[in-house]
């Protein structure tokens, strides 16, 4: 099959969509609710596209493409139609950017930047729009809600239903007041998920009080210290603390999920209660010593044991929060010096 | 502190400045002397270096408008135009008509504020106190009109990429207009002080000559260069703002010396007098800033009211923005001669490389050429006031 977009020839196979066309040949077309893991959502409209002989532009997401189609995916009639879209969204949002989580790496944004929209065109004959209401209670307390803010993109009830598939989310009301509910509630897992694909500042991360802006941020790449999976994370540190973790959705095994303790569990690595010195029990209560000391005790108690009672008489529990490699050495270290098979670790209590 | 020179027989080496008042600022002189007679001078630099130009590789193109006002803090509204046009350059933004003829009216007027300050401090260093009052007094009513405008004296930020920041006022108008009503009758009162005042002459005329040919070999710009009778205006030469629809003239000496910058600079406030004039009464309509929503930031009243313009502000504001790829190089006429900025571009909202050509630093150069075994000591004060040097600028 062939299509033809904006001039150019293309070869194309069944089942294909215009944006999937056109972004396998970089032609941009912009979009703000299309997610590529769940099947197009259609609700945002700005992907927008004219096909010859069709009267009215359809929608590049989730329309496929077809033997012979003439495709053209810029044209002031459509930069028209987008930047309606866009004004119809803007209408209502409110002016916050500066105290939004998401400002810096907002879809909505880039977006109005991008159409360099020029001039006032919301209505603001019932006022400037301000983030007045209250945070909406949401299903998990890991994240906030701001209704205002949300621009009904669906995403998040998209990915809740066939991603996680726990179809926690609905579309409730109308108009002004439509917005995402957490209709079936007791179904959260609270993996965050919704709130990893929300393009605006709708969902926000209720967990850390450390925020930072993107360009504050240092991405690091590591592994999820909880369970066995393994998943891929993205750090996301600021001045030294982690404020954030994101995924990258093309990495294996995870492929951009994370479940709630990979999303949420990292305020641990700044805790203020973490051990940083080892402590010795004396009289009682335990003393900060050096390290030297506590090795030079453990090895004293340890092989005076070994050698009363025995080498099953000592186990071994290490932590699912170390590496691999540490807890190779560990297990080596149980089962060679000590002597013992006795090993396990938390992550099986 | 290192000495480049070294005393031989009887000479003397002297350290005069940085903190000699006569420096204008933060610069040093070490001068060989035998007797009185100045043998050698040799300039040293760098004690108000900030290094401005590795900061601003750091920094996005908006930010660093700020720095420029640091330069030649005498004339920053010239440093902003200079630094705005090369931007504009790079980027290919058209200014509104009515920007520019308030960018030329700014400039302008800072040009009459810097002549001031050194017609004042000049014959301040050489002994003649009044005409620094005199100076003074008008300088301030520059200065509060720049306050009235943009809120600040000193550093205004006020022509900015795309325009400038806010459209100027009736009042502004007013003041401005009252100004250059009565200010040739000032000029008249600095030239009676000073211009055929006998000390004033002996401590000028023929002081720290620099031939005609010197100026041009030293690749001198500016009052300093034109007092030597080359008649240079990179306002005539390579027009910007469309000051090529103005009438006025280059004033040049003949002599090149002291007595001849002096002159040339009284001269040029008449022209920028006559110039503002001009501007003042073909002020057209119009916005003042370039529709380009992509670099020039909105106005401020349309970010607390209107959702675009406060996504844009922070775009533009965090950096989001991107500068064409290329190279510029743009400069004007400020003040004390050819303010030239060299800007690559590497795509991104930082300058990959920024160098400023500063005519501060290469009419410093001069110096030794004008003074060397031809002076004495107090005549080195009369020829580095002479050249109207500022240190923000030499040492950037």
């Amino acid at each position: 099959m062939v299509v033809t977009i904006n001039g150019r020839q293309f070869e194309v196979e069944q089942g294909q969509t215009i944006l999937d066309v056109a972004r396998a040949n970089d032609i941009y077309i912009p979009t703000l609710c299309y997610l590529e893991k769940v099947s197009p959502i259609g609700s945002c409209g700005l992907c927008v596209v004219e096909v010859e002989g069709q009267s009215e532009p359809v929608q590049a997401c989730s329309t496929y493409v077809e033997d012979g189609m003439v495709i053209i995916t810029d044209s002031p009639s459509l930069f028209e139609t987008r930047r309606k879209v866009l004004e119809r969204i803007l209408e209502r949002h409110p002016l916050d950017c500066p105290v939004c989580d998401k400002a810096g790496e907002c879809r909505l944004q880039d977006l109005v930047y991008e159409f360099g929209l020029e001039g006032r065109i919301a209505d603001h004959r019932v006022g400037i729009p301000r983030l007045q209401e209250p945070p909406v209670t949401y299903s998990t307390p890991g994240i906030k809600y701001y209704p205002s803010r949300c621009v009904l993109c669906q995403r998040c009830v998209h990915v809740c239903m066939e991603h996680v598939g726990r179809g926690v989310l609905v579309v409730n009301e109308e108009g002004d007041k439509a917005r995402i509910e957490p209709l079936y509630a007791d179904n959260c897992i609270s993996c965050g998920e919704c709130l990893a694909v929300c393009p605006v500042g709708a969902l926000t991360e209720n967990v850390s009080p450390l925020k930072a802006r993107p360009w504050q941020k240092k991405v690091v790449r590591t592994v999820c210290p909880y369970c066995g999976v393994g998943c891929v994370l993205e750090l996301n540190v600021a001045r030294n603390k982690v404020v954030k973790v994101t995924v990258d959705d093309t990495i294996p095994p995870n492929h951009g999920t994370l479940c709630v303790k990979g999303r949420f569990g990292f305020e641990f690595i700044n805790s203020e209660e973490r051990l940083k010195k080892p402590l010795l029990r004396k009289n009682g209560e335990f003393q900060e010593v050096s390290w030297e000391e506590a090795l030079d005790f453990v090895a004293d108690k340890l092989s005076s044991i070994k050698s009363e009672a025995g080498s099953d008489a000592i186990a071994g529990l290490a932590s699912a929060k170390c590496t691999n490699e540490d807890n190779y050495v560990f297990q080596k270290f149980m089962r060679a010096v000590i002597g013992t098979n006795n090993v396990d670790h938390c992550a099986r209590l | 502190m290192t000495v480049p020179l070294e005393k031989v027989g009887e000479e003397m080496i002297l350290n005069m400045g940085p903190q000699h008042p006569a420096t204008h600022g933060v610069l040093r002189l070490v001068l060989q002397l035998e007797g009185e007679v100045v043998k050698r001078i040799v300039p040293m630099i760098g004690y108000l270096h900030r290094g401005i130009e590795k900061l601003c590789e750091e920094r996005t193109y908006i930010q660093n408008l700020v720095l420029t006002d640091r330069l030649d803090y005498t004339a920053a509204m010239s440093n902003n135009l200079s630094y705005a046009l090369a931007v504009e350059r790079l980027c290919g933004i058209e200014v509104p008509e009515r920007a520019q003829v308030i960018r030329v009216i700014m400039a302008e007027l800072s040009r009459i504020a810097a002549h001031l300050l050194w017609i004042g401090t000049y014959a301040l260093d050489i002994g003649a106190i009044t005409p620094f009052f005199y100076c003074f007094r008008e300088r301030e009513k520059v200065l509060d009109m720049f306050e009235m405008i943009s809120g600040q004296r000193i550093t205004p930020s006020y022509i900015c990429i795309g325009g400038v920041r806010k459209d100027i006022t009736p009042e502004f108008l007013e003041a401005l207009k009252s100004f250059t009503d009565t200010f040739e009758t000032y000029i008249l009162d600095y030239e009676a002080l000073l211009t055929k005042n006998p000390i004033w002459l002996s401590r000028t005329r023929d002081v720290a000559v620099l031939s005609r040919e010197e100026a041009i070999n030293w690749g001198t710009t500016g009052p300093v260069l034109r007092a030597s009778g080359v008649q240079f205006d990179f306002r005539k030469a390579t027009p910007y703002c469309g000051y090529e629809n103005y009438e006025f003239e280059i004033p040049y000496g003949t002599n090149g010396d002291c007595y001849d910058r002096y002159r040339v600079r009284m001269e040029e406030l008449r022209q920028s007098n006559r110039i503002i004039k001009q501007a003042m009464a073909n002020l057209p309509d119009g916005p003042i800033l370039a529709d380009v929503p992509y670099v020039v930031m909105p106005d401020k009243s349309d970010v607390l009211t209107d959702i675009e313009a406060l996504i844009k502000h922070f775009k533009i504001a965090s950096g989001a923005f991107q500068i064409p790829k290329g190279e510029v190089y743009s400069s004007i006429e400020n003040p004390k001669g050819e303010l030239g900025f060299y800007i690559v571009s590497d795509g991104s909202s930082r300058p990959y490389r920024m160098r400023i050509k500063s005519s501060c630093f290469v009419n410093l150069s001069t110096l030794p050429v004008m003074v060397e075994g031809r002076h004495m000591v107090a005549d080195v004060v009369a020829a580095v006031g002479s050249i109207d040097i500022v240190l923000g600028e030499v040492d950037r």
